[in-house]
């Protein structure tokens, strides 16, 4: 009965207005009103702001722009002379509206709802005539769906300023961007992890109240519990069950008690949104280790399957040219021990080597997913896009690969206490081994493996380390299974001269490997970091020479010593500022691809062009396969052109957030990915990470003939 | 290893709420009673699709789709092709809106509804077990009993009926899908509509 009352008054006001639109329509729950503020008159550039003022009976409420759970935002539709624009409403800062178990962001109260308005430069009229349609849900338990024509004369020459107190009461209460504050916002499984800081001081340490404006996202009824560290400010909102949006950003605004008006602040999202269980289950073809761990979008592979080739994949790394070499010869040693027999100690010697891989694998993913959940745009590879990183490891193969070569030993450049421990500590020593191959299997993991680790990275956290764990286990398996059962090692050969000779060869897939370091730190800091790095380690390999060639004399080694040490500080004197500066030297866009930027993409699909994103990186090899072999063929080209692609490459060489962002968006955090994005189609088609020349050239034939 | 403690903590902080059916997990089993006061289990229907629409004749969003037909075209659509259709009323006996279950009868049988049954669900436990925010709030169920669609009845959230012609029924295109044997596309949309009025109760 109440409800048809209010049914019958709410249909009043439009029924009414029909005859007389005017600037106030009334029902039963709402005064709403049009107003404007021009105090210095109608004029291009002059400050004009219309507003849609709507008084609430008590307890009964409007909403915000994310109503919550249920309820809809109110909405304005304008009709204005030609050239005169209005802007998008203002929001003031919400409050929370709770009902049984639901909860709703909205208003209560009185409310002015700000518009900007815009006028043409030379706008020529007595007065401008405002018309609008107004559409707003009020609700108290019942919901009454209202809404009102309304109609505004406003003088041109002169100023309208009778609502200034309530347009000052609207601008105080709209939230405030914070400039300088960094937020990020975590997926996790169910939860999101937020992380504030750069707030003002006023806030800090204050409880604060959570706002996201994407609907869908959250669980608006959960309790939120906030906790301040120092600046920064920290909370683990619960993801919707039923989320029905994955946005890459969350703007959203926090508020306190006791201020007014809210903060503005824009959640960057990390990691990938949780896929809901897949509803039709399809096992990946399973190819090898990367291709398979590689299909997140489709179906993520159980653990189970992702820990196997973690182990195949930890493997199939002890035959990559970085770690090969030191690998052969640590086994080689076997030989000479296994022919002389002392099982106990092999075995020893090899699990600690084992633990020592494992241990070092583990605590490389804690230290990503650490750097991560403190808001780093992160992946598997972010080690290589430090130049400083890749300097020292090039530094590190340099001097495996000239101990390789004979060039000195370690036992003539090491203090004599030092291997006298290394001696005496067998275990330790084997351990120190392990650790030392993770670090030179490093630069090859993430080129080859970027991106199936990248994706582990975005599983849970406990599950993440076991997968980084089971990789490590792969590893360090053959070692192990060599230092068990000695017969393996015995079916080498025995050893001889040949050892010797293999020892040199293993030296030039160490020095490939230089080569290509100073590659990437070529494209990262440009000509003169990559002098700078080469003059380095020619000053380095003088330095081994002169204090660990077993041909010198101790005469000849101390002058040369004193000499190649005087170099080395020169040269990282010289060197050190070159190697730390990004120059930004990738001006170079010789080929048919621009810089990737989010803009081009919507731009180019606006105007109905398709775009190809190759989400590359220097350090990546498999992309810079898919490079030379599959971008290059003549026939990849051609039909780009036909299907007038907008082709654009992000480069993540070096880190780039907006880069590893938009990864995030697409479910990856890893390169390569290359992503079709067709004119009609709202998200892109993720192509294989080994990509074939057929693939492209299907995936183009598949898209919409363009309109000629 | 904290990070899970503090998960796990959360996980039942967050419980107390609403509970959590999620797409492509298990539905929630319920038995209540239906308008007539016969007992109705969502175990009677499996093998057989299940519409799950949450329902209260004092809503305008509930009246911008059964004054259209909208809703009970739907219901047909559905019914017609073998598809067990719950209407559900998880009103509140003490909300001004509640109908007792004979007068809920009485208006699904004068809207024409062309639902198998009407539930009464006075105390929100099946609401609450779904996590129904809105009415109306569109679940669908497999054959196997998994959730495989929830959200709104539509993609145009407004309460006037001239934006149903316009609209997607995203009920009508997840059945259809997964009638032909496709998985649903669109699987989680945000519904939109009045707050269910649960009891404070339950």
């Amino acid at each position: 009965m109440l409800l048809a009352l209010s049914m019958a008054l709410s249909m009043a006001p439009t029924l009414t207005l029909a005859a007389t639109p005017g600037a106030v329509v009334t029902t039963a729950q709402v005064r709403a009103e049009l107003v404007a503020h021009a105090p210095e008159g109608l004029a291009a550039g002059k400050p004009v702001w219309l507003g849609l003022k709507l008084e609430h009976k008590p307890h009964w409420h409007t909403y915000w722009k994310n109503p919550g759970d249920s309820g809809l935002p109110t909405t304005l539709d304008w009709t204005l002379p030609a050239g005169v624009t209005a802007g998008d409403i203002e929001w003031p800062t919400p409050v929370k509206l709770p009902i049984g178990p639901l909860l709703n962001y909205g208003y209560e109260g009185t409310l002015l709802l700000p518009v900007s308005l815009n006028l043409p430069a030379g706008f020529a009229a007595d007065t401008l005539q405002i018309k609008l349609r107004a559409d707003w849900l009020v609700c108290k338990d019942v919901c009454i769906p209202e809404g009102g024509d309304f109609v505004l004369q406003l003088p041109v020459h002169a100023a309208t300023a009778g609502h200034a107190a309530l347009f000052a009461a609207a601008r105080a209460a709209l939230p405030v961007w914070v400039a300088g504050a960094q937020a990020s916002a975590a997926v996790q499984t169910d939860s999101l992890q937020l992380r504030v800081s750069g707030l003002p001081a006023a806030w800090q340490g204050k409880p604060l109240v959570f706002f996201p404006e994407t609907s869908g996202v959250i669980q608006n009824a959960a309790p939120v519990q906030g906790a301040w560290s120092g600046g920064q400010w920290t909370a683990r909102v619960p993801l919707d069950p039923q989320r029905s949006a994955s946005p890459s950003a969350l703007p959203a605004v926090l508020t306190a008690p006791g201020e007014a008006a809210g903060l503005q602040v824009n959640f960057a999202v990390a990691g990938a949104w949780p896929v809901a269980a897949p509803l039709a289950p399809a096992l990946p073809s399973l190819g090898n280790a990367e291709v398979a761990a590689v299909t997140p979008a489709q179906a993520l592979p159980s653990l189970g399957w992702a820990l196997l080739f973690a182990l195949a994949g930890g493997m199939l790394l002890n035959l990559m040219p970085c770690v090969f070499p030191v690998l052969s010869l640590k086994v080689l040693g076997f030989a000479t021990q296994a022919h002389g027999g002392q099982r106990r100690a092999l075995l020893a010697g090899g699990l600690a080597y084992t633990a020592g891989v494992v241990v070092s694998f583990v605590a490389l993913a804690g230290l990503l997913l650490a750097l991560r959940a403190g808001g780093e745009q992160l992946g598997w590879g972010f080690q290589l896009q430090s130049p400083a990183v890749v300097a020292v490891l090039a530094a590190l193969f340099t001097l495996i690969g000239l101990n390789l070569a004979g060039v000195f030993e370690f036992g003539s450049v090491l203090p004599s206490s030092l291997t006298a421990a290394r001696l005496r500590h067998p275990a330790l020593d084997s351990a120190l081994t392990g650790v030392l191959a993770v670090a030179v299997a490093s630069p090859c993991t993430a080129p080859f493996m970027g991106a199936s680790l990248g994706l582990a990275v975005t599983l849970p956290t406990a599950q993440a380390l076991t997968v980084f764990a089971a990789l490590g286990l792969g590893m360090a398996l053959p070692y192990l299974a060599a230092s068990a059962w000695p017969a393996l090692a015995r079916m080498l050969p025995r050893p001889g001269a040949w050892m010797a000779h293999f020892k040199t060869l293993m030296a030039f897939p160490m020095f490939a490997t230089v080569v290509w370091l100073v590659w990437v730190l070529g494209q990262q800091t440009g000509i003169d970091g990559a002098a700078a790095l080469l003059l380095l380690l020619l000053a380095l390999a003088f330095a081994a020479w002169a204090l660990g060639s077993p041909a010198l004399g101790r005469q000849a080694r101390r002058g040369f010593g004193v000499a190649a040490i005087v170099l080395m500080a020169a040269a990282l004197f010289w060197a050190a500022p070159s190697l730390r500066q990004e120059a930004v030297a990738s001006a170079k866009t010789v080929d048919a691809w621009q810089p990737w930027s989010a803009e081009k993409v919507t731009q180019a699909q606006a105007a109905g062009q398709s775009v190809f994103v190759d989400f590359t990186a220097a350090w990546c090899v498999t992309c810079q396969f898919n490079k030379r072999v599959t971008f290059a063929n003549a026939e990849v080209r051609t039909a780009f052109a036909q299907h007038q692609v907008l082709l654009l490459r992000a480069d993540w060489t070096r880190r780039d957030a907006a880069i590893s962002a938009e990864l995030a968006r697409l479910g990856r955090s890893g390169v390569p990915v290359y992503a079709l994005y067709s004119p009609t189609a709202t998200s892109p088609r993720l192509l294989s990470e080994i990509l074939s020349v057929s693939e492209v050239r299907s995936a183009l034939a598949d898209l919409p003939t363009r309109p000629q | 290893m904290k990070s899970l403690l503090v998960a796990a903590l959360f996980g039942f902080a967050t419980s107390v709420a609403l509970a959590a059916a999620s797409v492509g997990q298990p539905a929630p089993a319920f038995t209540v009673v239906d308008a007539g006061g016969k007992t109705v289990s969502l175990g009677d229907f499996k093998g057989k699709h299940v519409v799950l629409e949450w329902v209260n004749p004092g809503c305008p969003f509930v009246q911008k789709h059964y004054d259209s037909a909208n809703m009970q075209g739907t219901q047909k659509d559905a019914t017609s092709k073998g598809v067990v259709w719950l209407a559900i009323n998880s009103t509140a006996p003490d909300a001004g809106d509640y109908k007792a279950p004979a007068a809920m009868a009485q208006w699904m049988l004068g809207q024409k509804a062309a639902a198998t049954t009407t539930l009464i669900d006075a105390d929100g436990k099946v609401g609450k077990a779904y996590g129904a925010r809105t009415t109306p709030h569109m679940y669908i169920v497999d054959p196997q009993g998994k959730l495989i669609y929830a959200g709104g009845i539509d993609n145009k959230a407004t309460a006037n009926p001239a934006d149903i012609a316009s609209a997607t029924n995203h009920v009508k295109v997840a059945l259809g899908e997964t009638l032909a044997g496709k998985p649903v596309t669109t699987a989680s949309t945000r519904p939109y509509g009045c707050s269910i009025k649960y009891s404070s109760g339950a």
